[in-house]
């Protein structure tokens, strides 16, 4: 008994400092913030309203379209991505791969390049006389040129590919990072016993992996649910609100609209609420027992 | 049949990496273009490179944004791994009720949106009298739950046995971590150590609200405010862009082998 | 992990050695920061002023030249221009008043003319009054009524974006149409012609971008009205000049005389590349048109279509930013000397403005002299600044209120609908609806 108490006082002396640091820097705005969902008005002048920011939240049609459209990304943009990263990955773990070192680079590389240029160049390659539409033309696809941007539908197809695109790469480094902490011996002696490539990978890597793929599961969650610099910077939300997020609507009521930061705070805890649920929901999935 | 196999691993990694490099060969076409042949998409290289480039060091002082810019991030990602690395060990090896029930706590501080907190935020660092300077870029993230998490999930398959065999020789409990489990951990620093600089490194948001005199901003404020301009230059954006990825590709060109070695090697 | 340490060690100190030359200047920074933060009162020693402003060829430039006249007199001042960009500029701005620290605020800021009465209202006595300081009676008026809230007047009048319609006098030439043709005409006219353009050129009269509300805005002004009424209220149904122009703006739409275009740059690039006869904008769009150099002589300017009811004129605005002065800022009287005395009420300022950077304000004394009579080679001999600013007298005023983004934005998210072909009282009443729901 002794012997356990000092080695969960040790573990506290492991975990006090970094976990101070959080409660002061997060815990403390976020209570802030969470006092301001309680108030209404603009910019400096408020006055208390109790719950009818909440109430407000569930007549606001912006902030119904903005919710659908996040968890529309989150549906279809973050299955895709994962299994592509982890696919990804498992191939850059080939031992005898060559080209490894170029491969990992430029699958990588998205996620350093700037924001800003790559806004640019998705907006000129899905503009009407862009490269996308000119190669579906050319390849008889399609007869006319799509508006891409325009149409709520393929302006949403062109925020998830965007993002795909930029993310793939970063959760790939997760997975290569985890692949090296699995001892080449189970591979080895999963071969000697005849198992496929594809069954190693279901087996061993995928179940070996769980910690890093809830991890991962959990953050693009998180990360697809704050999701705004690709839409603001691609699509501004539009055509109408049919691409807006929850982050952009939150920031244009703090920062583009007459500033409301109480209603801005009601909806980010709107956000930490959705977020906090599901990420219950994936480790209950996960196995994780805490 | 296995050359078949390998033959569709490589076809569709050179798709990936195709895809994912060009609108990377773009931005170093762009540098070589006028601003006006960039928003037209012209693709093929032109020489307007040095006229780029010396418009772009005319128009911002780039010395003091790159090392402000290192200055956080290299501090930032020194901090963050040591503070979140053992927070995550702590979290892991030394489980108990109490502490899982911090670690959930801890795990919402993600989930809120950064704009709801930035206000509350910013009247503590004014208050604290570190606006303006690099803590205060530095301070807010320098442990997150992310990290914590990330390391906490890796140490999961980090072997105890070694920590077993540590106490047989007589370590300290500091001493395993430092000793034993940074060591092995090597792959999960390196990937941690891309991650976290390049977060310090591009951080925008915050930066811009924190930071308020000219010679104390970052790179990516510097290039924010060559892009608006009602009629910015693309070209000189371009340029400066270039040079902003490259330190992030550098840290990754360097740490990336940590991935290959794997465990092999670390451990012994 | 050693190693790694060590390596990160070595990298920053070599970071810092080379910070070595870049730390110069940024102590020099800092020190002159402090010398202002105390200057105050204190006759004759170096007094500075520091403003923030987002676009260092435009309105950085127009305060570098307010600087050099305004020292020709006080040998002793100092401005210091933060570039930012216009939304970092109100991000910041935004944070700082709503925490309620001052540290970091300049001096002077830029404000988007939309903004005015946001900030005016939501930031109450944080910003200075100016009514007694300048004579507003020089400027075009309404450029005044948007810096008006409550009867006083906050800040100096800067650049206008008074607008025309940019023709390729080539293109429309080629089709049969002689400038006096493009005078003077309704929007419904303005249609007949494009589709003529489009048939016999193949060119494109116009761009269209849904996702952005420049047209609507200018088809707004140039009747008197705007999205929302002087009382902040939506401006949607049972408003004559709303339904009209809804109905001018599907008209374009559909005639299929303008090409969609989804950004900035994609709006830019086509009339860089010559895809379109004409752009229909504000003032300020000179410097973009004349970038394309192998078009010079080729362009021209008339006034902008109107629509076709009461009121209705050939010209209208868009866009145009104003400077305020921060009311408790240390130096709020040296700030206010300084602009009135320049940007608000000196001819040469203006003059300046337009040679160098070709920004056009709304001083009116400016509008006779030489430099608003010179004529552009690009603009085939035409003078183009002086129409322009003729055209300028004749912009109606209005409101802009404290909710025209929101308005803008709840407009924007039934504009497909009503591009559809939605019936458009149904349509406008749920804007109405939704803009309502919005304010709250």
């Amino acid at each position: 008994m002794g012997g356990k108490t000092k080695s969960s006082l040790i573990g506290w002396q492991f975990v006090a400092l970094p976990s101070a640091i959080i409660l002061l820097f997060s815990f403390y705005p976020m209570v802030q913030s969470l006092l301001l969902s309680f108030q209404s008005g603009k910019g400096t002048v408020y006055e208390y309203v109790g719950f009818a920011n909440y109430t407000r939240l569930f007549s606001d049609p912006v902030f119904r379209q903005a919710l659908l459209n996040t968890l529309l990304y989150l549906i279809i943009q973050v299955p895709i991505m994962l299994l592509l990263g982890l696919v990804i990955a498992n191939f850059l773990n080939i031992p005898k791969l060559r080209f490894k070192g170029f491969y990992r680079t430029a699958i990588f590389l998205p996620c350093v390049t700037s924001l800003v240029s790559y806004a640019i160049l998705f907006k000129s390659i899905f503009s009407i006389d862009g490269i996308a539409n000119q190669m579906l033309l050319n390849l008889h696809l399609i007869d006319e040129p799509i508006a891409w941007l325009m149409d709520p539908v393929w302006a949403r197809i062109v925020i998830i590919l965007a993002i795909t695109w930029r993310w793939t790469g970063y959760n790939m480094i997760f997975y290569l990072s985890a692949m090296q902490n699995i001892d080449p011996s189970v591979y080895e002696a999963a071969s000697i016993d005849g198992a496929s490539k594809t069954r190693q990978f279901f087996r061993i890597t995928v179940p070996l992996l769980k910690p890093i793929l809830l991890f991962t599961a959990i953050i693009s969650t998180n990360g697809t649910l704050q999701l705004f610099d690709e839409v603001v910077n691609i699509t501004n939300g539009g055509p109408g609100n049919s691409t807006m997020t929850i982050s952009q609507y939150i920031y244009n009521l703090s920062f583009v609209y007459t500033p409301n930061f109480g209603y801005a705070a009601t909806v980010s805890y709107a956000i930490v609420i959705i977020v906090a649920v599901l990420s219950l929901i994936q480790m209950k999935v996960g196995g994780e027992k805490r | 049949m296995k050359n078949i196999r390998m033959s569709f691993v490589h076809l569709f990694l050179i798709a990936a990496s195709f895809l994912s490099l060009f609108p990377f060969a773009w931005m170093i076409i762009g540098m070589t273009n006028t601003s006006s042949d960039i928003v037209k998409g012209k693709f093929s290289f032109g020489g307007h490179l040095s006229a780029n480039w010396n418009k772009l060091l005319d128009s911002a002082d780039l010395g003091a944004a790159f090392y402000n810019s290192f200055l956080i991030a290299i501090l930032g990602t020194v901090g963050t791994l040591l503070l979140s690395s053992m927070a995550g060990y702590g979290f892991e090896v030394y489980r108990s009720k109490g502490k899982n029930l911090l670690f959930n706590v801890l795990l919402l501080s993600m989930m809120i949106p950064f704009a709801a907190v930035m206000i509350p935020l910013f009247r503590m660092f004014s208050s604290f009298g570190l606006l303006n300077s690099p803590f205060a870029v530095i301070l807010p993230s320098i442990t997150t739950a992310f990290m914590i998490f990330f390391f906490l999930q890796n140490t999961k398959s980090f072997p105890r046995e070694l920590l077993q065999a540590g106490r047989v020789d007589g370590l300290n409990e500091w001493q395993l971590f430092s000793r034993i489990y940074m060591p092995t951990m090597k792959p999960t620093y390196a990937a941690a150590a891309i991650i976290t600089f390049m977060n310090y490194w591009n951080s925008y948001l915050w930066p811009l609200i924190a930071l308020q005199t000219q010679d104390k901003k970052t790179l990516p404020l510097v290039v924010s405010s060559l892009a608006s301009s009602y009629n910015p230059d693309y070209g000189i954006v371009m340029v400066a862009i270039v040079l902003t990825t490259l330190p992030t590709l550098l840290i990754f060109f360097i740490l990336q082998k940590q991935f290959v070695q794997g465990m092999l090697g670390s451990v012994k | 992990m050693k190693k790694m340490l060590s390596v990160s060690m070595v990298a920053a100190l070599s970071a810092g050695l080379l910070a070595g030359c870049g730390s110069n200047s940024g102590s020099n920074a800092n020190s002159s920061a402090e010398a202002s933060a105390s200057s105050g009162g204190s006759a004759g020693a170096k007094q500075k002023v520091v403003a923030w402003a987002w676009d260092p060829s435009f309105n950085g430039a127009a305060l570098k030249i307010a600087e050099e006249l305004y020292q020709q007199d006080h040998p002793g001042f100092e401005l210091e221009i933060v570039d930012m960009s216009k939304t970092d500029l109100e991000q910041k701005l935004n944070t700082n008043l709503a925490a309620g620290v001052k540290s970091g605020l300049p001096d002077i800021i830029l404000v988007n003319d939309p903004n005015i009465q946001k900030y005016v209202t939501a930031y109450p006595n944080t910003f200075a009054d100016f009514t007694d300081k300048v004579d507003f009676s020089q400027f075009s008026p309404y450029k005044v009524d948007a810096l008006t809230v409550d009867g006083k007047v906050y800040g100096v009048p800067f650049d206008i974006g008074v607008t025309g319609m940019f023709y390729r006098k080539d293109y429309l030439e080629q089709v049969g149409f002689a400038p006096q043709d493009l005078e003077n005409i309704t929007w419904d006219r303005y249609i007949e012609i494009g589709k003529a353009v489009k048939e016999k050129t193949g060119k494109y009269m116009s761009t269209i971008n849904p996702n952005d509300e420049a047209l609507t805005s200018i088809l707004l002004q140039s009747a008197g009205s705007w999205y929302i009424t002087p009382e902040n209220k939506g401006n949607f149904t049972n408003n004559p000049v709303m339904a009209e122009t809804l109905r001018v703006y599907k008209a374009i739409a559909d005639s299929g005389i303008a090409k969609p275009v989804t950004g900035w740059s994609e709006f830019v690039g086509s009339f860089n590349a010559g895809d379109v006869a004409t752009v229909v904008s504000g003032v300020w769009q000179i410097a973009s048109i004349m970038d394309a150099k192998d078009q010079s002589g080729k362009w021209a300017v008339a006034p902008i279509p109107r629509l076709n009811i009461d009121g209705g004129k050939n010209a209208s605005n868009e866009g145009g930013s104003s400077w305020f002065v921060l009311d408790n800022s240390n130096n709020k009287d040296l700030a206010i000397d300084f602009l009135a005395k320049t940007i608000g009420g000196n001819s040469t300022f203006y003059e300046r403005f337009l040679t160098e950077n070709g920004g056009v304000g709304s001083y009116i004394p400016a509008f006779s002299s030489d430099a608003y009579g010179q004529t552009s080679e690009f603009f085939g001999g035409q003078a183009i600044y002086k129409d322009f600013t003729q055209w300028s007298t004749e912009v109606p005023g209005i409101s802009l209120g404290m909710y025209t983004q929101e308005a803008k934005d709840a407009l924007k998210n039934e504009l497909p609908n009503i591009l559809n072909g939605a019936d458009l009282t149904k349509s406008l009443s749920s804007i109405q609806k939704l803009f309502e729901q919005q304010v709250q």
